[in-house]
Order: structure tokens, then C-alpha cells, then sequence
């Protein structure tokens, strides 16, 4: 797949124009050992090849597969030929699930993105002090490894003790939610997972997104205010034009990390209650590890794939084409 | 207006960081005041007794002894791997680099929890289940991708004369990659060891399905089943991932200008 890749590539026009173009930065260097290179890139190729090649291919085996507990004890295993696609299509968890899925990656998409943007544009405009003050609390909350900032959650959170709860009932408009527990209903799981999971990827989209501005020529903004242009008005013509790829990018970069989020939802709900915050990554983990139906598992994870790569094919495409000018 | 948006980012920074806040504070209060119904916003009087109640935990510094050997081992690996093939893909012309760049950009679009199913059950068959050998693999394989295509573009911003200067008087080629190469692009290898060191001390899931026997759990593994079988030692729990979270914020603090700016330089080029 690789080298069709490549090949293709070379007989577009734009491409050879490229081809031409990056070959004049590293001169020529066939010398003596042509093998080289090739020796260079073996233990890279062979790691690559051996832990992500393989399995890739090795899970569309095991979804036609019909591998179970027993077949982990013998390591004999039959073939399955569509049964297990068949069975995730026809089980009734099948639409919920995705459902799920699909609502709460857009939920935090959307949250992420929003927070993230409306952070970005106001560090633009803050003072020296105060905008150190805010990337400080940005780089700290994306520092923080998931485990450990799930397992704060669930302390923040906790019922009795939580200081959230506290603060909650001390504002009072909730009532008394001292006893709350969170992961008791599904619409609250999911907001405390979204709570978390926000938190966590706002400081990446945040200063990526303020990078992007600070590359905007101030010119601009001065010949809009001297032709009277209103703030709205700046940010659609100017702002927004300018941002696009970058917004683009960390569009595709959340859509990919939310639609996996699996740590936070394992550790916080384990996919409950009754299964009514389990997502694809849930289930996968669920049918493989704990039904031990290890080809079921393999299906479902196929088909997040699959969903995946139709989701952000549009991305992929112009990463593929990118890869001309390398 | 100027009030406003102070305003506005002081919230904002309240709200971010209250969590980080509140993780400190718990892991040094005593341990009554945290299970008090109504909570303490400072730790007085100031105890370290939830660290010694957190290290000395069984598992503990075994577990943490686990996580820093394999990290370690992951870093060293990944590093020496992603060098030569960078080597390879900026200092040669041979049919085969493009392909093998582009799908080093790809891969790295692939779901890792789509892999758990597939490396639990090939290592399993080859009988790696269970060994830091086999996890150790599956985490240089997570981060070579990235390894190989920051450390490449590093190498791309170093002129080839220096090293052809160097071969004219004499130098072979070990010697060019040793004396010239390695010093230049030492910033390169900072800043992807951190990545990789990041990558592999964080891992839970792959930690979680591999390494099955206590022995051998990391450091994550370990938070983890400490938080669900005891309950309320909320205590012991959050020092012990306040120790767990620090030296990934200072590393983190070190590189994290240099990921964001790698990031926006390919976006707006593309």
C-alpha cells in the first residue's frame, strides 16, 4: 500500500513539478554502498512492520475469525467468514452504541474547539502577566497524564467528600447534591467524562490556535480599523481566513483523540451504568477482554475504524498529497 | 473592556487550574481533613504522611521501578531506531523513501486502541505476554512515527557540507554521523526522548491488557487498582499520583513550545 502510495503520487503533475524541486536539497549520493540507506532504515522498517503492520493486518484476520477463549487455550482457530460482522450488525447494541459514540465525539469536539478558539482570541488581547498566567494554566492541565487526572476526577467528584459537589450545593441552585453520584446516571457519566476530557484537550487546541494568530500580520488589522471595520467583521475576513488550515487541523486532530477517548470513560464508568456510556472503544474492549470473543472485538474495531478514515478522509488526502513535496 | 477580558481570563485560569490546585492541596493534608465533609482549601497543618503512606504501599516502588526501567529502555530504543532511519531518509536519495514517509505520516492516523486485540493476541502466540520485552516493543512502535519524523526534520536543517567538508579530510562515515551529526541535532533528541518518555510513562491501556501478573504492572497499572480496591484512602491515592504526574510536567514544561510550533509549521506550509 505504501509504494502504490508512492508511485501514484509520481505521475501527477504537481508532484513531478515537486519531485524536481526536493531532489535538488539533498545532493545525489550514489556512491559505493547503495545498501546503505537501506540498512539505516531496516530496524525502523522491521519494528514498524513487525508492531503496527502486522497487527493492522492481523485484526481484519481475527474479525473473520472465530476466535474465542478456546481458541487462546489451543490456539486452534476457525474461520468465521462474515458471522461476526453479521452478529455486531444485528445486535441491538449496535445503534446505541454508535449513537453514543458519534454524539459524545461531537459534543467534545464542539466544546473543545469553541473553548479552545474563544481562549486563543482572548490571549491576543491580554497584557504580558496575564497572558503568561493563563498559558501556565494551559501547559499545566496538558501536562497532567491521563491516569492520574482521571483519578483526581474521581476524587473532585467524589459523593460525601468531593469538594464539587460541595461548591454545588453551596451555590445552591442544584439543591443539596452532596450525595451525588455522578457516574449513577448516564447524562451525568458523560458529563463528567466530558468535563474531563475537555479540560485536557483545550490547552493543545488553545495554544496551537494561538500560535496560528500570532502569525497573522498586524497590517491587516490596522488597515480593517482604519477602514472601520467591526470586530465581527475582522474576525470573519481577516482572523478566520487566516486560521483556517490551522483550524482544520486541529479539527481532524480532535475528531480522531475524542472518538478514541477510551482511559477516562474505562476508569471513571467502565462503559456504566448498564452500559449506557459505553462507546465503540468501550465495547471493543468489553467483547474481546471480558466476553473473550476476541473476533467479535476484532469486527467492532474494524468498523470504528473504518468510520474513522470516512470521518477524516479529507484530512488523509491532503496528508497523502502533502507527502509530495517531502 | 480591559476589565472584562482580565476578567474573563482570570476565571478561566481559576477554572483550569483549580484541579492541578486541588491535587496538591489533598496530597498535603492531613489525613482527617480530607475525608471532612466540609473541605479545606489549604493544607494546614502540612503533612508529607500521605507520601510515606503512598510509597510505602505494596507495589509501589516496584511498580514505579518497572515504569522507569521500561520507560528508559523505550526512550534508548526509539531514539537510536528513529536516528538512523532519519539518517537514511534525509542523507540519501533511494526508490522507496517517499513511500515509507508517507506511510510514517499515515500510521500515525491509526487508532491505537484498534491495535490492543491484535498485539494482545500476537504477542501472546510469540509468548511475549507478560514481559517488559514484548510492552517495550508495542511503545517504541507508538512513538516511531514521531520519533522519526521530528528527528528527520532536524537532520533537514543541518547542511550536508559540513558533513562532506569533514569526508574530504578524511572521516569515514561512522565518524561523520559520530563527531558532526549526533552533536548538531542534539536539541532534536531532547526534545523526541521527552515525547517518547511522555508516550511510554503514561501508557495505561497497552500496560493494562499486557502485563497481567502484578510483578510486572507499571506505575499507571498500578494507580489504577489501587483506586478501585481501596476505596478511601483518597489520601495515599492522590500523593501517589502527584509523584507519578511530576516529572512529566517538568519535562513537559521543557518541550511543549517546541510541539506546538512543529505543529503549526507543518499546517501552514500544507
Amino acid at each position: 500500500m505504501m509504494i502504490n502510495l508512492g508511485t501514484s503520487l509520481k505521475t501527477s503533475p504537481p508532484a513531478a513539478a515537486a519531485m524536481t524541486v526536493a531532489g535538488a536539497e539533498p545532493p545525489p549520493r550514489r556512491r559505493r554502498r547503495p545498501l546503505l540507506p537501506y540498512g539505516l532504515l531496516l530496524p525502523a522498517a522491521a519494528i514498524l512492520a513487525l508492531t503496527l503492520g502486522y497487527p493492522l493486518l492481523r485484526l481484519v484476520l481475527i474479525s473473520l475469525q472465530d476466535y474465542g477463549l478456546r481458541s487462546l487455550f489451543t490456539g486452534v482457530v476457525g474461520w468465521a467468514g462474515t458471522a461476526n460482522y453479521i452478529a455486531v450488525l444485528q445486535s441491538p447494541d449496535l445503534t446505541p452504541v454508535l449513537a453514543r459514540s458519534i454524539g459524545f465525539c461531537a459534543a467534545l469536539v464542539i466544546g473543545t474547539l469553541v473553548i479552545g478558539l474563544g481562549v486563543a482570541l482572548l490571549m491576543r488581547q491580554l497584557g504580558r502577566r496575564m497572558r503568561a498566567a493563563v498559558m501556565f494554566a494551559l501547559i499545566a492541565a496538558w501536562a497532567i497524564p491521563n491516569v492520574a487526572s482521571t483519578l483526581i476526577w474521581q476524587w473532585l467528584f467524589q459523593p460525601v467528600y468531593g469538594v464539587v459537589n460541595w461548591l454545588l450545593t453551596r451555590v445552591g441552585v442544584l439543591g443539596d447534591l452532596t450525595q451525588h453520584d455522578w457516574t449513577t446516571s448516564a447524562f451525568s457519566a458523560f458529563t463528567l467524562v466530558w468535563l474531563l476530557v475537555v479540560w485536557q484537550s483545550v490547552p493543545f487546541v488553545a495554544l496551537t490556535l494561538h500560535a496560528g494568530l500570532t502569525q497573522i500580520p498586524r497590517s491587516y488589522y490596522e488597515a480593517a480599523a482604519i477602514d472601520g471595520a467591526g470586530p465581527l467583521r475582522v474576525f470573519t475576513t481577516i482572523t478566520l481566513p487566516f486560521l483556517r488550515p490551522i483550524l482544520g487541523l486541529v479539527t481532524i486532530l480532535s475528531v480522531i483523540w475524542d472518538f478514541t477517548v477510551f482511559n477516562q470513560i474505562w476508569i471513571l464508568t467502565q462503559g456504566g451504568p448498564s452500559g449506557r456510556t459505553t462507546t465503540l472503544g468501550i465495547w471493543t474492549f468489553t467483547t474481546a477482554f471480558s466476553k473473550n470473543s476476541f473476533g467479535q472485538g476484532g469486527a467492532i474495531a474494524v468498523v470504528s475504524v473504518v468510520l474513522l478514515i470516512a470521518m477524516t478522509a479529507v484530512y488523509v488526502r491532503r496528508l497523502v498529497r502533502s507527502g509530495e513535496t517531502i | 473592556m480591559r476589565i472584562a477580558r482580565n476578567t474573563a481570563a482570570t476565571l478561566f485560569c481559576v477554572v483550569w487550574l483549580f484541579p492541578v490546585y486541588w491535587m496538591v492541596n489533598t496530597a498535603f493534608k492531613p489525613y482527617g481533613d480530607i475525608l471532612s465533609t466540609t473541605p479545606r482549601f489549604l493544607p494546614f497543618p502540612f503533612t508529607p504522611a500521605n507520601f510515606v503512606d503512598a510509597v510505602t504501599k505494596s507495589g509501589f516502588l516496584r511498580d514505579l521501578g518497572n515504569s522507569v526501567l521500561i520507560t528508559a529502555a523505550v526512550v534508548a530504543v526509539a531514539i537510536v531506531v528513529a536516528f538512523l532511519a532519519a539518517t537514511a531518509l534525509t542523507r540519501f536519495r533511494f526508490p522507496g523513501r517517499r513511500g515509507f514517509l508517507i506511510g510514517v505520516l499515515v500510521v500515525q492516523m491509526v487508532p491505537v486502541p484498534a491495535l490492543v486485540i491484535p498485539l494482545f493476541l500476537s504477542l501472546k502466540s510469540v509468548h511475549l505476554l507478560n514481559t517488559f520485552l514484548g510492552l517495550g516493543l508495542t511503545y517504541v512502535a507508538l512513538v516511531l512515527p514521531f520519533t522519526i519524523w521530528t528527528l528527520r526534520g532536524f537532520l533537514h536543517g543541518i547542511p550536508v557540507e559540513l558533513e562532506e567538508a569533514a569526508m574530504v579530510d578524511g572521516a569515514g562515515r561512522g565518524t561523520v554521523i559520530r563527531r558532526i551529526l549526533l552533536p548538531l541535532v542534539l536539541p532534536g533528541i531532547v526534545a523526541t526522548s521527552v515525547f517518547a518518555f511522555i508516550t511510554a510513562w503514561n501508557d495505561f491501556l497497552f500496560a493494562y491488557v499486557v502485563m497481567k501478573d502484578q510483578s510486572g504492572y507499571t506505575l499507571p497499572v498500578w494507580l489504577v487498582s489501587f483506586s478501585t480496591s481501596t476505596g478511601t484512602d483518597y489520601g495515599g491515592l492522590i500523593a501517589a499520583s502527584t509523584l507519578f504526574a511530576l516529572p512529566v510536567v517538568v519535562f513537559f514544561a521543557l518541550v511543549q513550545r517546541r510541539l506546538v510550533e512543529g505543529m503549526t509549521a507543518g499546517a501552514v506550509k500544507g
